[in-house]
């Protein structure tokens, strides 16, 4: 193994912090969701190094990631509808203008 | 790592190995495609009670390379507005899983790419990056046929893909492994596994028939409806390789469905000579191909309504029921299979027996209506 | 044995697609871009995943977010078009601010991250298919029980929520 897993989990703590600065910084609600995605593959990619570069046999590092892929997918569709459910009241996704809870 | 032949050495041939698979591929694809389409054309003449391409060649044999020749020659046009980049890598996303696919598909005992223990959920995952090459072709064409053709087709394949994936999931149960050589070999001699599990294989033909936008799923791409759908902007060479896609993803669903279920390779003498398992592979895999385009010159279109309908409503019903019997009669019986065979023919029967009913019911309710709002 | 010299350089390539890919996401011009390079992020994260040995943890991340969740998120996109406006009001008020916070906190972590080595004991692991499979349906099936009823109840909210009123 010429990679260490330290290698990875810089790779991942990297592509977190762009995913975090992107949630922090972009005012398209989409564009938001797709950083939150890009924060999950982060972790991910974290879970999935420390599991198989770990000592024990099973993939307990994997398994977390399998239910982490269910959650983000069923996160993204919702997160969707209620964009396009609060596009549909005012045509506007910009985070900075959603901000009347009458619409 | 494996040594090349005549003593190359590894760090050569691993690379070079990946070459001549990829031109394997390609060359493959090309020359499948050659063949399908003269053989399209001539198989829906017959059916029509048409003679077909007659004059191009002996028995119309050279109308291929004359198709090609003049898509070669169309002038390369390309609308202003649309979006430059997404426009040309299209046909790209669409065609590269497609050539992927045929890394694992076992042709002869010896010869397969790569013998993948994931190899059929490797298929499943080619199979989905396909809508996303499609939904950026509608989208990059600046055009509403073409967008609502693309949407559409992108709604009908991530549908389909659900029975598809229930299907294959039924054959690994049985089979116990996913890998495609495995399953090529769990099935010697006659034991094939259409035996076991016809109910399987309908419903995995049914999906297939849907995820490659053939007739009569064939809606996105129909002329007579959305102009040509997503591919409405393209024209000469890219409309070209969208076509040699569709071929080669037709190509690789009947390769899947002679691998998973009747016996890939198996065929008289293969035991004597292995590469002959390449012709019966050959032979069964263009079997299919023939009644995807017999299925193609018979059946009416399909409307996307009751596309998606027969999806949700009745197809993946049908498979999880079919996937739940499977597993309870396995753990049931876990050294025979002649139950979990029974309970499939019996599941096929009753399908084939509620089509034909329910469509009758459908039809005398929809003249009792007409005629009431007649009256 | 070329395999170790051959490691490194995809983790590099890897590496530079993720990272590029990523910042791409956050500073693109057009949202369209922003979507297909947060496909390309997740192509280049499913090979980070073949690279550590776990193929099927890799064909289930591109079938999953590549194949559907960059699909939703392009619909998306094409249902909710916006007025072309100018590139310095896609960012938001506190942009500074956010970035003087978040990329000391980044450095940190990076270089802390380095830090990790391999447990002693691990060695060539083999495939993943079978403990992966063994865990998720022995082991942790109550969980996978839970994520399926979280799937469905996150399907019939999606459906409600994008229903119109027919009036």
């Amino acid at each position: 193994m010429s990679v260490s897993l330290g290698a990875f989990v810089a790779v991942s703590a990297v592509l977190f912090f762009i995913g975090t600065a992107g949630v922090l910084v972009r005012r398209n609600a989409i564009v938001i969701l797709m950083c939150v995605e890009l924060m999950l593959n982060a972790a991910n990619l974290a879970l999935v190094a420390f599991s198989r570069r770990s000592a024990s046999v099973d993939e307990r590092g994997s398994v977390f990631v399998v239910f982490i892929f269910v959650i983000a997918a069923a996160e993204v569709a919702v997160g969707l509808a209620i964009v396009l459910a609060a596009y549909r009241n005012r045509p506007t996704v910009d985070v900075d203008e959603i901000q009347r809870m009458k619409g | 790592m494996p040594e090349g032949p005549f003593g190359l050495d590894p760090v050569i041939w691993a690379p070079l190995r990946l070459i001549i698979a990829v031109l394997l591929a390609v060359g493959l694809v090309f020359n499948g495609a050659l063949a399908q389409i003269y053989l399209e054309r001539k198989i829906q003449a017959i059916i029509q009670d048409r003679i077909g391409p007659l004059h191009t060649g002996p028995w119309g044999l050279l109308q291929t390379f004359a198709d090609a020749i003049k898509l070669l020659g169309k002038e390369d046009i390309r609308a202003r507005l649309t979006d430059k980049w997404f426009f040309l890598a299209a046909p790209s996303i669409v065609f590269s899983p497609m050539i992927a696919s045929f890394v694992v598909v076992p042709f002869a005992p010896g010869i397969v790419g790569a013998n993948l223990n994931i190899g059929l959920l490797y298929l499943t995952t080619l199979g989905s990056m396909t809508v996303l090459g499609i939904v950026i072709a509608g989208w990059a064409s600046n055009n509403k046929y073409s967008l609502i053709g693309g949407l559409r087709s992108a709604g009908q394949l991530i549908s389909y893909e659900v029975p598809q994936i229930l299907s294959l999931v039924t054959v690994v149960l049985l089979v116990g492994t996913l890998s495609m050589v495995g399953i090529a070999e769990s099935q010697p001699d006659w034991r094939i596994n259409f035996l076991i599990l016809p109910l399987a294989f309908v419903t995995y033909f049914i999906a297939g028939l849907a995820e490659t936008n053939r007739n009569p799923f064939d809606l996105p791409e129909a002329e007579s409806e959305l102009v040509a759908g997503f591919l409405t902007e393209y024209s000469g060479m890219r409309w070209a390789i969208f076509f040699l896609a569709e071929y080669g993803e037709v190509t690789v669903v009947s390769a899947i469905a002679t691998t998973l279920w009747f016996g890939a390779w198996h065929g008289p003498l293969t035991d004597r000579l292995p590469l002959l398992g390449v012709i019966w592979f050959t032979l069964k895999t263009y079997f299919f191909v023939l009644v995807f385009m017999w299925i193609r010159a018979t059946l009416p279109r399909l409307r996307i309504d009751q596309l998606m309908s027969l999806c949700w409503k009745v197809l993946i019903p049908l498979t999880l029921t079919n996937l739940m019997v499977t597993s309870v009669l396995l753990l049931a019986y876990p050294s025979s299979r002649i139950p979990v065979a029974i309970a499939n023919w019996i599941l096929l029967g009753l399908f084939g027996l509620a089509v034909p009913f329910f469509q009758r019911r459908r039809l005398a309710s929809l003249r009792e209506r007409l005629r009431a709002a007649a009256a | 044995m070329t395999y170790d010299v051959v490691e490194p350089i995809f983790f590099a390539l890897l590496t530079i697609g993720i990272v590029s890919a990523g910042a791409g996401v956050v500073l693109a011009n057009r949202i369209t871009t922003s979507a297909l390079l947060m496909a390309f992020s997740f192509l280049n994260v499913a090979g980070m995943f073949v690279l550590l040995g776990a193929e099927t943890v890799a064909a289930f991340q591109v079938l999953i977010y590549v194949g559907a969740i960059t699909v939703l998120i392009l619909y998306g996109v094409m249902f909710t078009p916006q007025q072309p406006r100018a590139y310095g009001l896609f960012f938001q008020k506190q942009t500074p601010l956010a970035a003087i916070v978040v990329v000391p906190i980044a450095i940190f972590v990076a270089l802390f991250a380095f830090s990790f080595r391999d447990a002693p004991e691990a060695g060539a692991k083999g495939h993943d298919l079978e403990p992966l499979a063994t865990s998720v349906f022995r082991d942790f099936g109550f969980p996978f029980e839970v994520a399926s009823v979280l799937l469905l109840a996150a399907m019939i909210g999606a459906i409600v929520l994008v229903k119109r009123d027919e009036e």
